[in-house]
């Protein structure tokens, strides 16, 4: 008696085990439950740029604001340990006074098109041209952390024509 | 009166600053060996999964498109692919792909953390398919996604 029942229930076991374990291993399949704890750090080189060129550093695409803006402004590291912002496939309106200017992205000011109160910015330089790729020397001690957004602005009507946020490329 | 002479004469400036000055146009270069440009440039959000890092495009010398991630961090999971997905708007790269998103397939992820280089086929139209996909292949799910745009 006690060995039939026994018998019974290891055949029970065994139907058990033969429908679980192939579900068990499928599910473990599908979803390789295991991988989020195990990262997979790839290192490929960037062969094909040469490290004398200048490395990008921080980019981010232009947005117009008080006029039309467009274009990338993206700051490089160059070989000499300079830093400079570049701006390329660059438009905006051509006006009086208009600077290019780093402030920082989270300032409020940003969100007008006219500034009334003083804007906290880095000069970088009267706007060369507006239209082409121009560059402009960043000074040598700048946080760029804090100052992470340049500027297209017209300084005579407090006017910011364009904005780029810029981040970590 | 005062204020309205005042106004009258910025207006006038105004005009004549606008009206004498045409387009200038700027041409500085950077000193580039010119072998491999980089053409495009996004960085990743995350969909299903927190993805973040940057998707690049370079262009060599010869015409071979390369992408190249940096900074990646995406969860590890099983059968993941770097897709570039005929995408423009935020609707199609949503959490799950449609069956209908046309898509150009890179390889398999070579790691989820980390720079990484994927060669893109020669006639792939990049003005076509604008976002890459970190692409659970198996769930249809897309981890994260960066829209490129011109560098």
């Amino acid at each position: 008696m006690d060995t039939r029942i026994g018998f019974r229930l290891s055949h029970r076991k065994w139907i058990l085990a033969a429908i679980g374990l192939p579900i068990l291993v499928s599910a473990w399949w599908a979803f390789r439950p295991e991988k989020l704890w195990i990262n997979q750090k790839v290192n490929d080189p960037a062969p094909f740029v040469s490290s004398t060129d200048p490395q990008p550093l921080y980019t981010g695409r232009l947005e117009g604001k008080a006029h039309q803006t467009s274009g990338r402004a993206t700051i490089y590291r160059t070989s000499d340990g300079g830093q400079t912002l570049r701006l390329t496939d660059f438009t905006t309106s051509n006006g009086p006074d208009v600077h290019v200017v780093l402030v920082q992205a989270d300032d409020a000011n940003l969100t007008k098109e006219i500034v009334t109160d003083q804007l906290d910015r880095v000069e970088l330089g009267q706007l060369k041209g507006n239209q082409g790729d121009q560059n402009y020397d960043l000074p040598a001690f700048i946080d760029l952390q804090k100052y992470n957004a340049a500027v297209i602005y017209c300084e005579w009507f407090h006017a910011i024509f364009g904005v780029a946020r810029l981040e970590k490329f | 009166m005062v204020r309205n002479i005042k106004t009258a004469l910025a207006l006038v400036a105004l005009t004549f600053t606008f009206a004498l000055q045409e387009s200038v146009y700027a041409q500085d270069s950077m000193k580039h060996e010119d072998k491999t440009k980089r053409i495009e440039t996004g960085s990743f959000h995350g969909k299903v999964h927190k993805t973040s890092g940057r998707a690049t495009v370079y262009q060599e010398a010869d015409g071979k498109l390369v992408l190249r991630l940096t900074n990646l961090k995406t969860s590890n999971g099983p059968d993941v692919h770097v897709i570039l997905i005929a995408a423009k708007d935020a609707e199609d790269d949503a959490n799950f792909l449609k069956s209908s998103t046309e898509r150009v397939e890179l390889g398999t992820l070579k790691g989820n953390e980390g720079d990484q280089n994927y060669e893109i086929p020669s006639d792939t139209d990049l003005s076509k398919f604008q976002t890459v996909s970190i692409y659970c292949e198996r769930f249809n799910a897309n981890f994260g996604a960066a829209p490129l745009e011109k560098f």
